[in-house]
């Protein structure tokens, strides 16, 4: 059994602007455990999309990785440096091979001129060498299997004669077809009402067991992560600024950040309540805050310290991390 | 299937309708001119030295059937265009119409064809190869020699090789025919002599033809590369030929294609110039002639009628095409 499926340590990803060198994600280190859900929250533009868009190597022409990120995929019989894989042969296996991923927008993810059976049969046949009818029935087994009605049918249709949910759906079908390990789900419900937000997400949890497969959840939806995740990262203008069990984030947040989300959530048992939402905005990648990335809109910052000082990555439970001068202190006056 | 003939139809039938519509559009325009055409002939014949009455212009009007009222006088027009194809006579040179236009519309109109179907077998290609390629010296290359085409005239372009070839070869290959084919019957040798005069017409209008269509291919490409669809492609595991070809290439076909029928109507505008500079006797020359000399407006409506048909007949084409390329089109205009 594989202890650790993708291992991130000090993941750096920069682009190269007109502006000049930006940096979009400062140093992030993870892990995902095979059939884990880790829950990825931040606010807009916090670098979500792209340290999830790293794992297949995905960030556009502009981008550049500093020379000390590592990212591994281990799988049973070998462990992957994603880095290291220059040709677009040997990318297959991050593409659509062992990691698969879904996006926000369905509709926009299928290519219109062609029927959703087409693109399936496409990637399995580009993933195995198996024959034209193998992929077809594994397609509609797998459109079956995600809940489509008439599977054989809507095989042969395209995007826009599919519901928003529908389409949801037949993209979580194309992407397990291949039998990923792990599934990226770029904010896979934000586009969805309520209801059919509820059913994709059960969907979601019954495939992990079924395929003994991770997800990483990215969202902005701390509710949505409750439901779903085991474990949880938040992000901040690159940096992950606390990771734990929804758990340990949720119950007992130790970082302002989050706590500053959870604040955020709208009260239902009191609906007088009112909402406090983080203050300010989210500074521009192009002025990152010198110290704690979160200074300029912390309630509890200390000052000088977190102006000037990169706080560290520590560990305030097993398993519960955060990068806070502040808990930092705290912990150190409680010892 | 069935969808799909359904789909043909309505579009044929709409076809028709808009050419009825120009027809008359055309038809009034040509009714609108002061004086009808038994004045006129008879107004010539008045000075060749005859003496005209009142009752010989109007004989003369109840012989052209110009008595009846003016939709009966469209509808046996148009009756005679559509089913026979004649164009009924020019009144100011006393001439048939199908006669005095000969070849020349269909050799004008083959010669923007020519043109066109060269620009796009050049662009297409040509323009998606550049929106994939990060080479900075094949697209400045590409730039530059789009930005001639666009930038020059064309009249400067006519001049230019004229002089060229005048001063080189002493010859200043103008005109579609050599003298002694001018008037021959079609002949395999007047083919030939058609086609070694005809390229420097085609390689005039192409030119600018296949800068624009370069910047539109180019352009299309570029948009489909950014959509989600490719990056999700992408992440499937395409790359390469494959990717661009079936994704971002197939996906701006349609488009491409839609511009077609606009882009007949600019090569066929600008060939009136050209033809002048290169004294050929086609088609939009005689246009201008007519419209600006002699007020011809049998002939000129004849050719405006003829140019209109042409550009509905290529977007009926085109609609055809889209609708085999992209589903969205078949299956949305036919309503299932
Ligand atoms: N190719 C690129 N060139 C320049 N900047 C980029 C590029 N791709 C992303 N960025 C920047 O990186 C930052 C992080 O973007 P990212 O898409 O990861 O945010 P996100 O957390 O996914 O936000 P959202 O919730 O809106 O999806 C943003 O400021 C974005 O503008
Ligand atoms: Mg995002």
């Amino acid at each position: 059994m594989i202890e650790t499926l993708i291992s991130v340590k000090d993941l750096t990803v920069r682009f190269k602007t007109d502006e000049g060198l930006i940096t979009a994600v400062d140093g992030v280190t993870f892990d995902v455990k095979p059939g884990e859900i880790l829950g990825l929250v931040g606010e807009s533009g916090s670098g979500k999309s792209v340290t999830a868009k790293s794992l297949m190597l995905l960030n556009a022409d502009n981008t550049v990785y500093d020379p000390k990120s590592s990212m591994k995929l281990n799988l049973h019989d070998q462990s992957i440096d994603i880095l290291s894989l220059k040709k677009p042969q040997d990318q297959m296996i991050i593409r659509g091979g062992a990691i698969s991923m879904i996006f926000q927008e369905p509709m926009a993810s299928f290519a219109p001129a062609i029927t959703i059976g087409d693109q399936m049969v496409e990637q399995l046949k580009l993933h195995s060498n198996m024959p034209d009818e193998k992929a077809k029935e594994i397609s509609i087994e797998m459109l079956e299997r995600v809940g489509i009605p008439e599977a054989g049918k809507r095989f042969n249709q395209y995007a826009f004669e599919f519901s928003g949910g529908m389409r949801q759906r037949a993209m979580i079908a194309m992407a397990l077809s291949t039998k990923p390990k792990l599934l990226i789900a770029d904010e896979p419900t934000t586009a969805l009402d309520v209801t059919i937000q509820a059913q994709v997400i059960e969907l979601m949890k019954e495939l992990v067991d079924e395929f003994h497969m991770a997800i990483i959840f990215i969202t902005h939806d701390l509710g949505v992560i409750a439901q779903t995740a085991d474990r949880v990262a938040v992000m901040y203008l690159g940096n992950l600024v606390e990771t734990g069990t929804v758990h340990q984030v949720i119950q007992q947040p130790a970082h302002p950040y989050t706590q500053g989300l959870i604040n955020a959530l709208p009260n239902l048992e009191d609906l007088d309540s009112p909402l406090t939402p983080v203050p300010g905005d989210i500074p521009s990648p192009l002025e990152r805050p010198t110290g704690c990335v979160f200074n300029t809109r912390c309630s509890l910052s200390l000052g000088e310290r977190c102006e000037a000082e990169v706080p560290h990555n520590f560990n305030v439970a097993p398993g519960h991390n955060v990068s806070c001068h502040l808990m930092e202190q705290r912990m150190a006056a409680n010892e | 299937m069935a969808q799909f003939i359904q789909f043909a139809l309505t579009r044929a039938g709409m076809a028709i309708v808009t050419l009825l519509m120009v027809s008359l559009i055309v038809f009034s325009l040509m009714e609108m001119v002061p004086g009808n055409c038994a004045e006129r002939y008879l107004a010539f014949k008045n000075t060749q030295g005859s003496q005209i009455t009142v009752a010989d212009i109007e004989a003369e009007e109840k012989r052209l059937g110009l008595d009846r009222p003016f939709l009966v006088r469209w509808g046996s027009w148009v009756g005679n265009v559509f089913f026979k194809g004649d164009f009924g006579d020019s009144c100011i040179l006393r001439l048939n119409i199908n006669q005095l236009l000969g070849d020349k519309f269909l050799l004008s109109l083959g010669i923007c064809l020519t043109s066109l179907l060269f620009a796009y077998l050049i662009a297409i290609p040509v323009g998606i190869i550049s929106a994939a390629s990060k080479s900075a010296w094949l697209n400045g290359s590409l730039r530059f020699i789009s930005y001639l085409g666009l930038a020059m005239p064309n009249f400067l372009l006519a001049l230019m090789i004229m002089l060229f070839s005048t001063v080189m070869f002493g010859d200043s290959m103008t005109g579609l025919f050599s003298k002694e084919y001018r008037d021959a019957e079609w002949s395999f040798d007047r083919v030939k002599d058609f086609l070694s005069h005809a390229w420097l017409p085609v390689f005039i209008l192409g030119w600018s033809a296949t800068a624009f269509a370069l910047q539109t291919v180019r352009a299309l490409m570029l948009d489909e590369t950014g959509k989600l669809y490719i990056t999700a492609a992408k992440a499937r595991g395409l790359f390469g030929r494959k990717l661009l070809w079936r994704y971002p290439a197939r996906h701006a076909l349609g488009p491409i294609i839609n511009s077609l029928g606009f882009d007949l109507n600019r090569v066929f505008n600008e060939l009136p110039i050209v033809a002048v500079i290169l004294t050929l006797t086609e088609a939009g020359a005689l246009l201008l002639e007519s419209l600006a000399r002699s007020n011809d407006q049998q002939l000129a409506g004849a050719i405006i009628f003829l140019l209109t048909a042409s550009i509905v007949t290529l977007n009926f084409v085109t609609d055809i095409a889209l609708a085999i390329i992209d589903p969205r089109v078949r299956k949305s205009v036919m309503g299932g």
